[in-house]
């Protein structure tokens, strides 16, 4: 009997087409509970991607700042050692552990605040009001500089409670004060839309202008033109300046820069208007500080877009490739099935002709069951009857022919 | 324009109130820090004279040499003999610094030296303080579920209680629990392993570091001879980050229990802001979240209030 095309192997693997049955499958899953399964998936896994960058990003901070500091820390370090040991060669006088005790001394007051280099007499007080008014300000806006900070225990649990009421309130401040800036901004875009639609701009260039001109103009305002202010003021380099600028917006506040809190005469309305400075500036930064963690959250949508994109480009592939094989695989075994038959035919007609028995040692029924004759898409439905179709055949019992087991009946016989 | 016009007046009150309480906190902070700071001061010319009397050595050279000894611990350098071993930029402590940079806590006890660690600085920090803050936010969110809404529907089911006492008990209890696990535990610890802090100066530094103020009169593992010293830095970190989270969620149950309570209406200067979704997920939920978690996730920060960032702070 000849064998019907779907044993054909070139015409087989153009029957079938390979589609995703992964789409096909999950139709099981009710739509509403695959939704959230895939948005809880998501969630923790972006949290966990997010939470590792984040790690990785101190490492690789940590990594550098060591690499840009520790030879300057040796340098200086080298540098005091040197200057101790010329001291105590040219005093001679003067035995180990008496200046050992005065620089701890010495170190201990400067921790309070208290200078002890030149004479005291006409230096300020670290607490007098304007500096405590500052020191109220730096606790509140938890930018927290340091040079100043309460050393008496009422002075601490006072600081507590402060900061505890003041904190909120002055998030409040702040957050008025950001809506005021953001309305005067939202005017100005306004009168400069206005201007733009006139000549024909697209509705988003006129925003990212506008954006772009907030940013450069705020920078000037509260970044570079403070900035040059203190380099005047208080005598640091353009760097040192701009260093202060941005530790104290961001509310770090190492405090080794400190606007005010050196040793010179200083104007009576420099402090103020420096903390006002500071609040403006606050708000402007935290303006842009989230319009930053907007890009990033922009950023890491786009990136959660592509990953799907790509997950589901991997799924089709994965798909395509699965089917490709199984093709392949019932080809091959086919084609064993095949040769298979042809040798036992032979051997047959050999055994026929030469008058022995023929002992069917080989069980080809057996060889037929993983081999399906149809599609994928039929596959699913197909494959349970052909299991058991298969079972029966292993009998030798006549199951119910079906399309593709009509050619393996014929060759048994 | 009226509405415009009281935004102004209540703006203008706050700013006027927001200085009455800077000023008696300075009258106050003055009243209780300055007479031990001139007592100091005495103490410290004594000593001077007292080095002075008692050998060769000259005013002028002192001064050159204390300057000297000033500026090398101003960078976090001393010259005080068991302090040489460790460095100030080792793996765990650099690793510390970019932690306290991104957390905006700036203790500032060790700082960058150079020009160009301090240039580094400031694009690290622009960088790394909103990226901390998507983080934080994206935790936070996480835990709200698990720990605010969770237990108060709960509550609601099972106990039947009124949404508003149902809010209110399990604030307090969230408070109780936040201060007893992130404060007092805490402090019992770093008292325990830093020899000169007491009781109080362990909760005032746990205090003043979780609300990122971070004045750095006191920072752990700066004991010289300090054993395990990189483990107890990195320790000392997640304790801040995780200590930051749990601020933060605080805050935010605090936030949604003042809007049932109609407080925040109050408070809130009238302005028309886009009302973005997640602004208004009420914090008693009834069961499907889930349908906001998907907004949640996309939406970490609202640009539009402005109170995200400071509040994000603490």
């Amino acid at each position: 009997m000849a064998a019907p095309n779907l044993l054909d192997p070139k015409s087989a693997t153009h029957n079938s087409k390979p589609c995703l049955s992964f789409s096909a499958k999950s139709i099981t899953l009710s739509p509403r509970e695959e939704c959230q399964a895939i948005a809880t998936v998501m969630k923790w896994k972006t949290v966990l991607a997010i939470f590792l960058l984040v790690v990785l990003y101190l490492v690789v901070g940590a990594a550098v700042f060591r690499a840009l500091e520790q030879p300057h820390e040796s340098a200086q370090r080298l540098a005091i050692l040197n200057q101790k040991l010329e001291f105590l060669s040219t005093h001679t006088c003067v035995n180990h552990s008496h200046l050992e005790e005065l620089v701890k001394q010495v170190v201990s007051a400067i921790r309070s605040g208290v200078n002890p280099a030149g004479t005291l007499t006409n230096h300020s007080s670290l607490w007098d009001l304007s500096s405590s008014f500052f020191f109220a300000g730096t606790v509140i806006t938890t930018i927290g500089f340091g040079n100043i900070s309460p050393h008496t225990e009422g002075g601490r649990i006072f600081c507590i409670i402060y900061a505890l009421l003041g904190i909120p309130l002055f998030g409040f401040l702040l957050a008025g004060v950001g809506d005021q800036l953001g309305t005067i901004f939202g005017k100005a875009t306004a009168r400069v839309e206005k201007m733009f639609v006139q000549w024909d701009v697209s509705q988003t260039k006129i925003r990212v202008i506008s954006t772009v001109l907030f940013i450069l103009f705020g920078c000037l305002l509260f970044v570079a033109l403070p900035a040059a202010i203190f380099k005047h003021i208080e005598g640091w380099s353009a760097l040192e300046s701009l260093y202060f600028v941005v530790i104290t917006l961001t509310t770090i506040g190492f405090g080794d820069f400190v606007a005010g809190g050196s040793e010179i005469e200083y104007l009576d309305y420099y402090k103020p208007v420096v903390w006002f400075w500071i609040l403006v500036g606050l708000a402007y930064f935290a303006a842009v500080l989230s319009m930053i963690g907007d890009w990033f959250r922009v950023i890491s949508k786009k990136t959660k877009e592509e990953v799907g994109e790509i997950r589901a480009h991997a799924a089709e592939w994965t798909a395509n490739v699965s089917a490709e094989f199984k093709e392949t695989r019932r080809r091959l075994s086919v084609e064993v099935y095949d040769k298979f038959q042809r040798a036992a035919s032979i051997k047959r007609k050999l055994s026929t002709d030469l008058g022995l028995n023929s002992t069917p040692e080989l069980t080809p029924p057996k060889r037929i069951l993983p081999v399906n004759f149809t599609d994928e898409r039929e596959r699913e439905p197909m494959f349970p009857y052909m299991t058991k179709n298969g079972s029966i055949f292993q009998n030798g019992l006549g199951g119910e022919p079906r399309r593709g087991d009509v050619a393996i009946i014929e060759y048994l016989k | 324009m009226s509405s415009w016009y009281k935004s102004w007046i209540l703006l203008t009150g706050f700013i006027l109130f927001y200085v009455a309480y800077l000023l008696f906190g300075a009258f106050v902070f003055s009243t209780i820090e300055r007479p031990v700071e001139d007592k100091l001061k005495r103490d410290i010319q004594v000593l001077k004279e007292e080095f002075l009397n008692q050998s060769c050595v000259n005013a002028t050279s002192l001064e050159h040499f204390l300057e000297g000894v000033l500026q090398a611990n101003k960078y976090g350098i001393s010259i005080l003999p068991n302090s040489s071993a460790s460095s100030n930029w080792d793996l765990a402590s650099s690793l510390f610094f970019a932690n306290t940079l991104v957390t905006t806590v700036g203790y500032g006890h060790t700082t960058p030296l150079s020009d160009t660690g301090k240039a580094f600085s400031i694009f690290y920090a622009l960088l790394g303080v909103p990226f901390t803050m998507l983080v934080l936010t994206a935790c936070v969110q996480r835990l709200m579920h698990l720990v605010t809404y969770g237990p108060i529907s709960m509550c609601r089911q099972k106990i039947g209680l009124e949404p508003l006492a149902a809010t209110a008990i399990h604030f307090a209890i969230l408070l109780l629990v936040v201060v007893l696990g992130f404060f007092v535990v805490p402090a019992v610890v770093f008292s325990y392993i830093e020899d000169t802090w007491s009781f109080l100066d362990a909760i005032y530094f746990c205090f003043i570091t979780l609300c990122t103020i971070g004045l750095g009169d006191y920072v752990p593992g700066e004991k010289p001879g300090q054993n395990f010293r990189s483990l107890y830095k990195i320790s000392v970190m997640v304790y801040l980050f995780v200590g930051l989270m749990m601020m933060y969620l605080v805050l935010r149950a605090f936030h949604r229990m003042a809007d049932l309570h109609g407080l925040t209406s109050f408070f809130q200067l009238p302005h028309c802001d886009e009302d973005i979704e997640e602004d208004k997920e009420p914090i008693i939920e009834a069961g499907h979240e889930d349908q906001h978690e998907a907004e949640d996730s996309a939406k970490p920060l609202d640009p539009a209030s402005q109170t995200s960032y400071n509040t994000i702070n603490r």
